[in-house]
C-alpha cells in the first residue's frame, strides 16, 4: 500500500494524465441526484473500440508527455464490465512494456464503483492481479437513510442498495485500508449530513470526500440548513477527538479567502487536460461533455479513435482561466478560495453554447461552508492551545 | 459599445470576408424595403455608421434613392458598375480583368492555393492600387507546409512594398502594412463594435453567422439581445488579449466553427497572423536600412507563431 500512496502524492502533483473509458452507460442504480441524463444498456463499449483507442495514445507518446497515468473506469457502473476491463488492462500492460512507453510502471487503474458487484469473483480476480497499481472507491452516502433516499435501484419500487454495498465495505477496507469515499449532497440530503459523516467514520472511513452537486438544485434557506449540519458535525468531530483519525472535505484550512486576480487566476476543473472515450470511440474533454451528462447541450466531441484529437478543440480548456469565465462579483469575493465549478456543468447551464460562464448555483451553499468551515478551526485551534496550556 | 452597423441588402450580397455568402443561398431574397428604410433609422438613433453590402445584380430604384442619398459606406463585388468605397474582387482571375480605381480599397478573396500559385499577380497590380486587403479563404486548411510558403511569399511582397516605400510611394496591403501603423488590437470587432443586419430583418454577429444559419442576436423592433456578449471582447479572449498580432482579424466566425468558442482563435489564425506579424516586422527593418522610417514603431523579436504554446507551457 506504501507503493500506492506515494504513487498518489504523485498523482495528486498534477502530473498524471488521467484517461477514462466510459465502458458502459449502464447501472443498476437510478440515483435521483445523478447528472447522467442518458443512462442506458445499450451503449457498452467494445474491445475493439478500446483497443483502437489505446493504440491511439499509446503511439502518440509525444501528445502525452504527463510523467504518469491513470486509466480510468466509469460507467453507469464500471464492474459490470469487468471482462472487458480485464482485457483492457492485460492489454494496456502488454503494450506500455512492449513499446517501453515512459508510462509503463507509473501508471494506476482507477475505478468509482456503487460496490454491489464487489465481492464477485471476477473483480475479486482483477483486484488480486492488479492490487498494486489499483484505487478503487466505492460511493456510500452515509446511514441507511440517507443512502438510500437517493440511492436506488432501477425499477418502480426505489429500493435503497444500503444493504448491499455496506456487506462489501469490510472487504474493501480490508484490501484498501487508507481509501476513502466520496459522498455527493443534494438539497434533500441536507438534513442527513452530519449522521452520515458520522456513520461512514464509524464503518472505518478515515476519508469522507463530501461536495454539493453544482446544479442549480438549492431551495430557500438550504444554506441555513446546510450551515446547521456543518456546525452540528464539527461539534461531534472535535468533542469526540475524531479529527485525529478521520478527515472530512467539508474542513479545510485554506478555504473561504479572497483570490488574486493575477497570481490565483487558474481554471479549477482539469478538463481538457483529461481524456474520456466513450463506446462509439468519440473522445472528449471530460466524462461531462458526453451526451449521457448533458441536459440541454450537444456534446463537445474533440476526436475520435479514427482520426485522433482536434487540437483546435482543445484550446478553448487549456486557455480557461478563473477572472475570464467569472462574473464580477465572483472575482471580488473575499471568501472565493475553495469555491469549485464543473466545467461540463458551467457549459450544460450557460446561456449560450459555451464553457467560459461559471454557474453560481452553488454559491450561497459556498458561502455557508466558510462559515462553518472558520468555526470547526478556530473551535478546534482553540481546543488544541487550551489542551497544550494544561 | 457598437459603431458599426452592416446591411446585407440581399442574400446574393457579396462576401468581403472568410466566409461564403453562396453557400446556403435558398433563393435571392432582397431586404424588404419597408426593412431598410427601418434599419437606417435604426442606426441614426443607436449612432451607428452603416455599410451597405451589395450583391452582383442591380437593385431595384428605390433601393438604389435609398442607398445613394444615406451616408454609409459601400461594399460592392467588383463585378458590378457602383461606385462603392471597397470593391470585392473574387479570384484571381478577376483581379486581371478589373480595372482599378484610385481612392477604393480592394479586398480580394482566394484560396491558398490560387494564392500560392498566382501571387505574383498581386507584385505586378500593387502600384496601382491605394489599398488591398487580401482574404484567404479557406486558412482552416493551412498546413505547416503552407505556413512556411507563405512566409516566403510574404517576404516577397515585403521587399517589393519597400521598394514602393523608398520610391516615396505608399501602399496599404492589410496583411503587411497594417501591423505597422496599429499600437493596439484593430481586429473584426464582430458582435462588440459591429452588427449585422440580414435581410430577413434580424440582427446577426456577423454576415457569416447568417449565412452559417446561427441564432439571431435581436431584430430591429426589440433592438440588440446577445447573450455573453462579454465574450466577444478583447479583454475576454485570453490568447488575444495577449497578443500584438494587432493586425489579426481576430475572426469569431472562424474562432466558433474551429475551437467552438467565439473567443479562442484555431492554431491556424494564430499562426497565420504571427507569420504576417513577423513579416511586417522585416518590412519595418528592411526599410530603416535605408531611411529613418517610423521612428516610435517597435515590432519585437519572438521567439513563437502560435500564443498557445506560451499559455501551454506555463
Amino acid at each position: 500500500m506504501d507503493l500506492i500512496k506515494k504513487s498518489l502524492e504523485e498523482w495528486q502533483g498534477g502530473i498524471a494524465k488521467s484517461i477514462t473509458f466510459i465502458v458502459t452507460k449502464d447501472c443498476q442504480l437510478a440515483c435521483k441526484y445523478c447528472y447522467l441524463v442518458g443512462k442506458n444498456a445499450k451503449e457498452r463499449m467494445s474491445w475493439d473500440v478500446a483497443k483502437k483507442a489505446i493504440d491511439y495514445i499509446l503511439s502518440h507518446e509525444d501528445e502525452f508527455k504527463e510523467e504518469s497515468v491513470v486509466w480510468d473506469f466509469i460507467g453507469g457502473e464500471p464492474f459490470l464490465e469487468i471482462d472487458l476491463i480485464d482485457k483492457i488492462c492485460d492489454y494496456l500492460k502488454m503494450e506500455m512494456f512492449r513499446l517501453n512507453h515512459h508510462w509503463f510502471n507509473s501508471y494506476r487503474f482507477s475505478f468509482s464503483t456503487n460496490g454491489l458487484n464487489y465481492h464477485c469473483e471476477e473483480v475479486q480476480n482483477f483486484i488480486k492481479k492488479n492490487i498494486n497499481h489499483l484505487s478503487i472507491g466505492i460511493t456510500i452516502d452515509g446511514t441507511k437513510q440517507k443512502h438510500d433516499l437517493n440511492r436506488v435501484y432501477k425499477g418502480n419500487d426505489e429500493r435503497g442498495s444500503y444493504d448491499d454495498v455496506v456487506r462489501n465495505i469490510p472487504l474493501w477496507l480490508e484490501q484498501f485500508p487508507n481509501s476513502s469515499t466520496k459522498v455527493t449532497i443534494s438539497s434533500d440530503d441536507i438534513p442527513y449530513i452530519k449522521e452520515s459523516v458520522v456513520h461512514l467514520m464509524d464503518l472505518g472511513i478515515h476519508e469522507v470526500n463530501i461536495n454539493c452537486v453544482f446544479e442549480d438544485v438549492w431551495k430557500e434557506n438550504d444554506d441555513k440548513l446546510f450551515e446547521q449540519q456543518l456546525l452540528e458535525l464539527a461539534d461531534h468531530i472535535i468533542d469526540n477527538d475524531l479529527y485525529k483519525e478521520n478527515t472530512c472535505s467539508f474542513f479545510t484550512e485554506f478555504i473561504g479567502k479572497p483570490l488574486d486576480k493575477e497570481t490565483d487566476n487558474q481554471n479549477w476543473c482539469g478538463a481538457g487536460k483529461m481524456l474520456s472515450i466513450d463506446a462509439a470511440g468519440n473522445f472528449y474533454p471530460c466524462t461531462r461533455f458526453a451526451q449521457y451528462s448533458l441536459r440541454d447541450k450537444d456534446a463537445w466531441i474533440i476526436g475520435n479513435i479514427h482520426t485522433g484529437i482536434n487540437k483546435n478543440l482543445l484550446r478553448p480548456f487549456l486557455t480557461l482561466d478563473r477572472c475570464t469565465q467569472s462574473t464580477q462579483e465572483c472575482i471580488d469575493c473575499e471568501i472565493a478560495s475553495g469555491c469549485a465549478w464543473c466545467q461540463g456543468e458551467n457549459y450544460d447551464a450557460a446561456d449560450t453554447s459555451t464553457v467560459y460562464q461559471r454557474s453560481t448555483a452553488i454559491c450561497k451553499m459556498h458561502k455557508a461552508r466558510v462559515r462553518a468551515n472558520n468555526y470547526y478551526w478556530n473551535k478546534l485551534y482553540n481546543k488544541l492551545s487550551n489542551l497544550n496550556a494544561l | 459599445m457598437m459603431k458599426y452597423l452592416v446591411i446585407l441588402l440581399s442574400d446574393q450580397s457579396t462576401s468581403f470576408c472568410y466566409y461564403n455568402s453562396s453557400d446556403n443561398i435558398e433563393e435571392n431574397k432582397l431586404m424588404p424595403l419597408e426593412t431598410l428604410r427601418n434599419a437606417i433609422k435604426y442606426a441614426f438613433m443607436e449612432d451607428l455608421f452603416i455599410q451597405f453590402v451589395l450583391p452582383p445584380f442591380s437593385l431595384p430604384k428605390e433601393y438604389e434613392d435609398i442607398i445613394t442619398s444615406t451616408k454609409a459606406s459601400i461594399i460592392a463585388p467588383s463585378s458590378t458598375s457602383y461606385k462603392a468605397d471597397v470593391m470585392v474582387v473574387d479570384g484571381f482571375l478577376e483581379l486581371n480583368n478589373i480595372e482599378i480605381l484610385k481612392d477604393v480599397s480592394y479586398v480580394l478573396r482566394t484560396s491558398k492555393k490560387d494564392f500560392f500559385e498566382h501571387y505574383e499577380e498581386i507584385t505586378r497590380r500593387i502600384v496601382e492600387l491605394s489599398r488591398l486587403n487580401i482574404v484567404l479563404t479557406d486558412i482552416e486548411d493551412f498546413k505547416e507546409d503552407d505556413f512556411i510558403l507563405y512566409k516566403q511569399i510574404l517576404d516577397e511582397f515585403a521587399c517589393c512594398v519597400k521598394d514602393i516605400t523608398l520610391s516615396g510611394e505608399t501602399i496599404q496591403l492589410n496583411i503587411l502594412t497594417d501591423r505597422l501603423v496599429e499600437n493596439e488590437m484593430n481586429n473584426c470587432n464582430a458582435g462588440c463594435k459591429t452588427i449585422t443586419l440580414a435581410p430577413d430583418g434580424q440582427f446577426y454577429i456577423c454576415p457569416a453567422f447568417y449565412y452559417a444559419k446561427e441564432q439571431p442576436v435581436g431584430n430591429l423592433e426589440n433592438g440588440l439581445m446577445i447573450k455573453n456578449s462579454h465574450l466577444y471582447k478583447l479583454e475576454y479572449a485570453p490568447l488575444c488579449r495577449e497578443c500584438d498580432a494587432y493586425q489579426c482579424k481576430r475572426c469569431v466566425y472562424l474562432n466558433k466553427r474551429l475551437t467552438r468558442e467565439v473567443n479562442t482563435p484555431s492554431k491556424e489564425q494564430c499562426v497565420v497572423s504571427h507569420i504576417e506579424r513577423n513579416a511586417s516586422s522585416f518590412l519595418l527593418l528592411s526599410i530603416r536600412e535605408h531611411i529613418i522610417f517610423m521612428p516610435k514603431t517597435e515590432i519585437k523579436e519572438i521567439s513563437y507563431l502560435d500564443p498557445f504554446d506560451n499559455i501551454k507551457n506555463k
